[in-house]
Order: structure tokens, then C-alpha cells, then sequence
């Protein structure tokens, strides 16, 4: 009970690190608030008082902050100063879409990483899939989703271009943002996978008369899927990272449009809403990740 | 960003030269008959309009969407003159200090609310409301006195001073009448959507932030016909070679924003059209506040040393129309006199600035005086670089520099930094383009001494004074012939590049398509129909 408290507590504390931290980049970045909500459009002293008025930006930048504080804790997240809308709107109905495209790419990132990893183990399989995993990882998204777009919808219209319609519509943006993933883990899993076959216990298993697929399956894998765990927080990196160039692409709605336009035109109060969510969801993938460990390593739960 | 759009274009050279093999030419005209009534249209639209409040309206590329279902009083005809909408007629006093106009009666907005004089005046009042839109009041609705209601079908504008630029106003988007039942309901007011009515012929239904908005047909439309289509929706597809792609493969009929490197694809069932935009044109503003551009003789040789032509066609490959003036070459108010008057004239550049004093060279060829290099700063705001700007801006600092040995420096940064330089006067060069619908508005702006968007520096008594003369109406042509030869030719303050244009792309089965009278702006969706 002690541990799931301190867990929180510190979570907490994560959260509101990671909001006053972007609250004082934002604060740092050159220009204020009044210039960006001007834009390259007229600007004359009264539209800038009314515009300062209308926001509050006169008071100190510690009143504005903690008045931020004091209002999110109250689950009042503010309103965006260039969309005029509340901010937990926009956040909350572009959260689904990204969320679907993430939880899809990730499914099929790891499945694949784990079929590839587990079936390439002859030498020619093995060059011809660390090639393929080489060329998909080093390969920008962008093009990636250009190319597929290129192929499966403009040539043989088997998907559509765009938007958040249906199954159809996430399979293409989905496979782009997979395919990387699914680079980078197969190549740790096979290396987990070749240290874990060095080990005794191997010689041990194999010994016992357990046939190739079942020390693979049963005894390496769990050993190689260690580390591949520790890469959950930067597979929610890349997911995140991927969206704001995918959503773009395929001119899907999501929170990596809403990030990339709210950190452009400095629109802090999506900016913070995007960095608190971004942080909760670190916490609890990192929690996962702990508790994962538990569930693949036995050795792990005594101690 | 830079990566991913430098890879844009190197895809659409790749499918430029796929495409080569193809031969028929695309024409501009559609080939879908008659109009027909019904259907559901895609349009794939580059840009997702930041609001869908008329009166917040700030982007020319969001304005083929608000006019689907909102109106204002007037609206442009062909000649740069005004037309009514939802007025049936106006008359201007004698002193210019008043405009009457007589309303269309039994007009009713979309929510049910009927359009009378109060409903004009609550929108005035609402533009007025401190905090709401003070951009519009402090500029369009500077010389507004007040209004008045004498009948539901009247309605008087009291101004405090001449002014035409006026019923400008009344047929821009930020004039546009809106319900004001709406207006008091609405909980996001400023951003607008379904919950703001109007007296269009469509209906915004349906807004999916990040994806597409759409509008379904207004039943009880007041104009003679209702619109033809039942529904139109926008796709907001802001990669280029996407656009393109879902145009080629049939999932959208007509895309709005075609580059020049995709173009040659627009073949066979496809037709491309083009038209200029209003204003002014995308310019350079040279700083006259400090040197070097303090000096006539340098700025002229800056804009001598540049062969504009070849620097668009660099960029461009011949789809840019050349600029000769700061007014657009749509605006019944362009001189067209200063065509082939000036620039392209290496020589002489050279010549001015030796003359300038910048004599000597140092070691990387560059020009200098009293050992300072003749630097130029142009400080781009990456939010608001668009149409390859930035490509433009290099392509231009290669050139100077070959030619007169002038150091161009371009920096593209984010948008406070590009303030802050501005504020600071810490640039010599200024890049704009503005899409007023009358010249006269963006002139005020960038040239008049107090103007919001002057970044010359220069209070020029003179030019004032034609802009006021312009602005009440007398001789307007006159006032702004001068002010062009003075700007451009005269005093170089201005460089003129090149004139902003928009681009629709559509299936043959598409009819009505075109750009907006003056505006030159892609129009509504209200004349377009889908042949079956």
C-alpha cells in the first residue's frame, strides 16, 4: 500500500516538474504572448492593450503561473489563445484518434518484431530481415507514408488518403508508424535472443530433449524480452514524435497536429495540457514497465 | 520540417518526371454541361481554418469557406466596384460622412432568426465589444461613428470622416452578418462552427478539428436558386503531394493549393486553373531608418542587382506571375506603366554603390565601407513562410551577391524572435503579401507614416496625404499612381516579387469552379455542381 502511495506521490511530483518546466520554456522563448496572438497582422498599441487585457498578460508571470496551477488543479486546463476554445476540449477530442493510432502501431510494431525475431534465425533470413530493419529504421516516416500512400491508395485505391474513418483509414498510417518500431525491437530482441541461446541454461533446456522452438520460445525469449521492456518509455517517444508527422500525412485529426501548431504559435495553454498528458502517460507506461519486469523475471519478484 | 518539405519536392519531381510521358495539356475550362442539382462534393483545401467566425477572419485561404454560409451587406463585382447582397441598395450623403442602406427583407438566418437592421447593428456592436475583435475595430471600423436603425429595412452608418474603404468592410468576411441569437449563445463565440448561423446557402453541420468540416445545402436559401450541391465537405490535406495524390486517384474531385512542382501531373480528366489575388504583392521593404538602406542610391542598387525573372523561374519554373508594382496586377488601381521600368541593370547597381561609397571588396567578395560588409537582414517568421518564401529569399541572396556583391542574410526563425527583430529594427528587409480585397487597405497599412505594418521606417508627409485624399474618395486612381512611382521606381522602398496567386485543381465532372470576383480567392461552393 506504502508503495502504490509513494508511487503516486511521486508521480505527482513528475507532472507538475514537467508543467512548470515547459511553463518556463515557454516563458524563456523569445517574443511574448501579445506578439504571437498578433501574428503578421495589424498591430497598433490599442489592439495589443485589448489583447492583454483580455488574457490577463499584465500580472507578474509568477501570479500567471500559479494561477495556472491553482486552476489545472481544479481541472480547469484554460482556453487556447488561438483556437478560442477550452483546451480540454480540444485535448480530449483529439486524444482518441491519436491514441487508436499509437495503441494500433504499437501492437503491430511488437508483433511483428516478435514474429521477425523469432523466424529469422538462419543466417540468409537473418541478412536479408536486418537489411529490411535497417532501411525502415533509417528511413524518414515522412517518405515512408508517402510511399505507401503512393502505392496502396493513390495507385491501387485499396485504402483511403485521409481522415479517421474507419479500420481502412488507420491500417496505411498505422503499418508507417510500425514499421520503425518494429525495426529497432526485432534488433534487440535477436540480440537478446543469440546471448540468451550462449547461456548455460541453454545447453541445460537442451539437454532436458526440449526440440529448438520451445528453448527459443520458452527460455530465451524471456531473457531477450528484458531489455526490449526498458525500451517502452522511448517506444511512446517515437509513437508520439511519429504522430505529429503522420497526422500531418495522412491528414488524420490527433494531438501531434494540436502539439505541433500550439508549440509554433506559443499557445501555452495547449502547450502545458499536451506536456501534463505526455508525463502522465511516461508514469504510467514506466510503472508498466516495472511491473512487466516482475511478470517476465521470477528472480525480479523475491527480491 | 525542412527535411520533411525538401523531400515533398524531391517525390514531386520524382512523379513530375512519371508523369512526362503523358501528353494532353490541361485547360482551364470544365467540361460538365449543364448544372445539376444534388450530389456530395470533396474538396481537399490546404489550410484548416484557425476559426469559423467571420468576424475573427484572418486567413485568405479560409475565405472560400466562409462564404458558404455567411453574407455580408455588399459584395465585389468584377471591376473592383460593389454590388449588394443582403442590402438592396445604398447611397452615400454628400459629405461621404453617412452611407444608408436598404435591407433585403424576409431573409431569415439559418437558425431561424430573421436578418432586419437590429441584427446589422448587433454585429457592429458585438465587432466593437472590447476584446472581440480588435484588430476589425481598429482598422475597418476606425472611422465609424455610430449606427443607426430608423426602420427593421434601414440602416445609417455615421463615419467620422470620408471613407470608401468602408464598403470594403461591408463585403469582407469580418462584415459578414451573423445571427444574433447565435452570437449571444454561442459558448466559443471567437471560434465559431456549428453554432454560429448565417444567411448562406449552405450550413456548416459538421466540424472534425484536424480532419474536415462539412456543410450540407440551406433548404430556405433567400437567394433566386438554392445552392446545387447537397453537401460539400473539406478535407484539410496540408502535404502537397497528398493533395495531389487523393485528386489523381479520385478521392476528392477538386483540390485548392498546387504547387509548382506538381502541376505537370494535372492531366487527361484533370484541369488546372489559376488565379492572381488581391492586394498587394509579395514584396521586399527595404528599412529606410538606418544604413545602409538609408541611402536611395543603395537601395536602388539592390533592386538593380536583381534580375527578378530569372530568380522566379529558378523557383517557380515559370508558374509566378512577375510583380512590377506593390499593388497587385488584378487591382483596377496597378500601374501599369512601371512594367519593364526598372531592375535588371547589374551595371548600374555596381555603379550606385560605388558611387555610395561601398567601394572596396573583402576577401569572400562582398562590398565594404569603413571596413563594415554591406549586410542586409531579412528575418523570416516560419509560421507564416508559405509558397516556398524561403527558397525564394536564398535564391535572391545568391543572386545580389553575384552580382553586386551584396550580403543578403536570411534567417527563418520562430515567430517572437521575428517580433522581437522587428520591434527592435534589428532587419533591412521586410517580406509581405497582403490579400485586401481593396489595395487601398493594405497601402494604409505599409506605407502610411503611423501604418500598423510599416517597416520602412519612412513618415512621408506627401504619401500620407494621397493615401488620405485616396481614402475619401477623390481621384483615387491618381493618389495611388503616384504613391506606386514613389515607392517603387522613385524611392526603391518597396521591391516587388512576385503576385500571390491560388491554384484549383478538379475532375471535368466538376462545374462552376473559379476564383472570386477581386478577391481572386477559389469561390464557395454555392455555384459549383457535380455532373452525374
Amino acid at each position: 500500500m506504502r508503495a502504490v502511495l509513494r508511487r503516486i506521490g511521486t508521480g505527482l511530483v513528475v507532472l507538475w516538474v514537467a508543467a512548470t518546466a515547459a511553463y518556463l520554456a515557454l516563458l524563456a522563448a523569445p517574443g511574448s504572448t501579445v506578439d504571437t496572438i498578433v501574428g503578421d497582422g495589424a498591430d497598433t498599441p490599442a489592439i495589443r492593450s485589448q489583447i492583454i487585457t483580455e488574457w490577463g498578460l499584465d500580472r507578474p508571470a509568477v501570479l500567471q503561473y500559479l494561477d495556472y496551477l491553482w486552476r489545472a488543479a481544479h481541472g480547469d486546463l484554460g482556453r487556447s489563445y488561438l483556437l478560442q476554445r477550452p483546451v480540454s476540449a480540444i485535448v480530449g477530442e483529439q486524444v482518441w484518434p491519436t491514441l487508436k493510432l499509437a495503441l494500433s502501431a504499437a501492437v503491430l510494431g511488437i508483433l511483428l518484431a516478435l514474429v521477425l525475431a523469432l523466424t529469422t534465425r538462419r543466417p540468409w533470413a537473418r541478412r536479408v530481415s536486418s537489411t529490411a530493419e535497417l532501411v525502415v529504421v533509417s528511413t524518414p516516416p515522412f517518405l515512408i507514408g508517402i510511399v505507401l500512400l503512393s502505392i496502396f491508395s493513390f495507385r491501387f485505391g485499396l485504402f483511403p488518403v485521409s481522415g479517421d474513418h474507419g479500420v481502412a483509414a488507420l491500417v496505411l498510417p498505422a503499418v508507417t508508424l510500425a514499421l520503425p518500431i518494429a525495426g529497432v525491437l526485432t534488433q534487440v530482441l535477436r540480440d537478446g535472443l543469440d546471448r540468451a541461446l550462449d547461456e548455460p541454461f541453454t545447453v541445460t533446456a537442451r539437454a532436458r530433449g526440449l526440440r529448438e522452438s520451445a528453448v527459443l520460445v520458452r527460455h530465451a525469449l524471456r531473457h531477450a524480452l528484458l531489455p526490449a521492456v526498458t525500451l517502452l518509455g522511448w517506444l511512446f517517444g517515437v509513437l508520439l514524435g511519429g504522430a505529429v508527422i503522420i497526422e500531418q500525412v495522412f491528414g488524420r485529426p490527433g494531438l501531434g497536429q494540436v502539439t505541433l501548431t500550439a508549440v509554433n504559435s506559443k499557445d501555452m495553454p495547449v502547450v502545458l495540457a499536451v506536456v501534463v498528458l505526455s508525463a502522465l502517460v511516461y508514469v504510467v507506461l514506466n510503472t508498466v514497465a516495472d511491473l512487466a519486469y516482475l511478470l517476465v523475471d521470477p528472480r525480479l519478484r523475491r527480491s | 520540417m525542412r527535411r520533411t518539405r525538401t523531400i515533398a519536392a524531391l517525390i514531386a519531381t520524382l512523379s513530375l518526371a512519371l508523369a512526362a510521358c503523358d501528353s494532353g495539356s490541361a485547360t482551364t475550362s470544365a467540361e460538365a454541361g449543364q448544372p445539376v442539382d444534388g450530389g456530395s462534393l470533396t474538396w481537399g483545401v490546404e489550410t484548416e481554418p484557425i476559426t469559423f467566425n467571420p468576424h475573427q477572419y484572418a486567413q485568405a485561404k479560409a475565405r472560400l469557406l466562409v462564404w458558404n454560409s455567411f453574407e455580408g451587406l455588399l459584395t465585389h463585382d468584377d471591376k473592383g466596384g460593389y454590388v449588394p447582397l443582403l442590402a438592396t441598395g445604398y447611397e452615400a450623403s454628400p459629405d461621404g460622412k453617412a452611407y444608408t442602406f436598404t435591407l433585403r427583407t424576409g431573409v431569415k438566418f439559418s437558425d431561424g432568426t430573421a436578418f432586419d437592421a437590429a441584427a446589422v447593428k448587433a454585429n457592429i456592436d458585438q465587432l466593437r465589444a472590447a476584446g472581440y475583435a480588435p484588430a476589425v475595430a481598429a482598422v475597418q471600423l476606425h472611422s465609424l461613428k455610430d449606427v443607426e436603425v430608423p426602420d427593421p429595412a434601414t440602416v445609417v452608418f455615421r463615419l467620422t470622416a470620408p471613407d470608401v474603404l468602408f464598403l470594403d468592410f461591408l463585403s469582407s468576411p469580418q462584415g459578414a452578418i451573423v445571427s444574433p441569437a447565435s452570437l449571444r449563445a454561442a459558448k466559443n463565440l471567437k471560434a465559431g462552427g456549428p453554432e454560429l448561423a448565417g444567411t448562406g446557402p449552405f450550413i456548416l453541420d459538421r466540424y472534425t478539428a484536424g480532419q474536415e468540416v462539412h456543410f450540407k445545402r440551406n433548404p430556405a436559401y433567400w437567394g433566386s436558386r438554392p445552392a446545387y450541391l447537397d453537401e460539400v465537405t473539406y478535407r484539410f490535406l496540408k502535404e502537397p503531394s497528398v493533395r495531389v495524390g487523393a485528386l489523381t486517384s479520385g478521392q476528392v474531385q477538386v483540390i485548392e493549393g498546387v504547387p509548382a512542382t506538381d502541376q505537370a501531373v494535372i492531366t487527361g480528366d484533370l484541369t488546372l486553373s489559376k488565379g492572381l489575388n488581391s492586394g498587394s504583392a509579395y514584396s521586399y521593404y527595404l528599412n529606410a531608418a538606418h544604413a545602409p538602406f538609408d541611402d536611395v542610391k543603395v537601395r536602388q542598387a539592390f533592386r538593380d542587382a536583381l534580375d527578378v525573372n530569372t530568380v522566379l523561374d529558378a523557383v517557380y519554373r515559370g508558374t509566378a506571375t512577375r510583380a512590377w508594382s506593390v499593388i497587385s496586377p488584378t487591382s483596377p488601381f496597378y500601374d501599369k506603366s512601371l512594367e519593364n521600368a526598372y531592375g535588371n541593370n547589374p551595371a548600374r547597381a555596381n555603379q550606385l554603390l560605388d558611387e555610395a561609397g561601398w567601394t572596396q571588396r573583402d576577401a569572400d567578395g562582398f562590398r565594404i565601407k569603413d571596413g563594415k560588409r554591406l549586410t542586409v537582414r531579412l528575418v523570416q517568421s516560419a509560421p507564416f513562410v508559405r509558397d516556398r518564401r524561403d527558397i525564394l529569399a536564398q535564391t535572391v541572396q545568391a543572386a545580389v551577391r553575384k552580382s553586386a556583391g551584396i550580403d543578403l542574410n536570411v534567417a527563418v526563425v520562430d515567430q517572437g524572435t521575428a517580433t522581437k527583430a522587428l520591434a527592435d529594427g534589428a532587419y533591412e528587409v521586410f517580406d509581405n503579401s497582403r490579400a485586401d480585397t481593396d489595395a487601398g487597405a493594405a497601402l494604409n497599412l505599409l506605407l502610411s507614416s503611423g501604418g500598423a505594418i510599416n517597416r520602412t521606417g519612412v513618415t512621408d508627409p506627401e504619401v500620407d496625404k494621397l493615401l488620405a485624399q485616396a481614402d475619401a474618395g477623390t481621384d483615387r486612381l491618381g493618389a495611388y499612381t503616384k504613391i506606386q512611382q514613389k515607392v517603387v521606381t522613385q524611392q526603391a522602398l518597396v521591391l516587388p516579387l512576385y503576385a500571390p496567386a491560388d491554384q484549383i485543381a478538379a475532375s471535368r465532372s466538376v462545374g462552376g469552379l473559379g476564383f472570386e470576383p477581386t478577391a481572386g480567392v477559389p469561390v464557395s461552393a454555392y455555384g459549383v455542381w457535380l455532373a452525374k
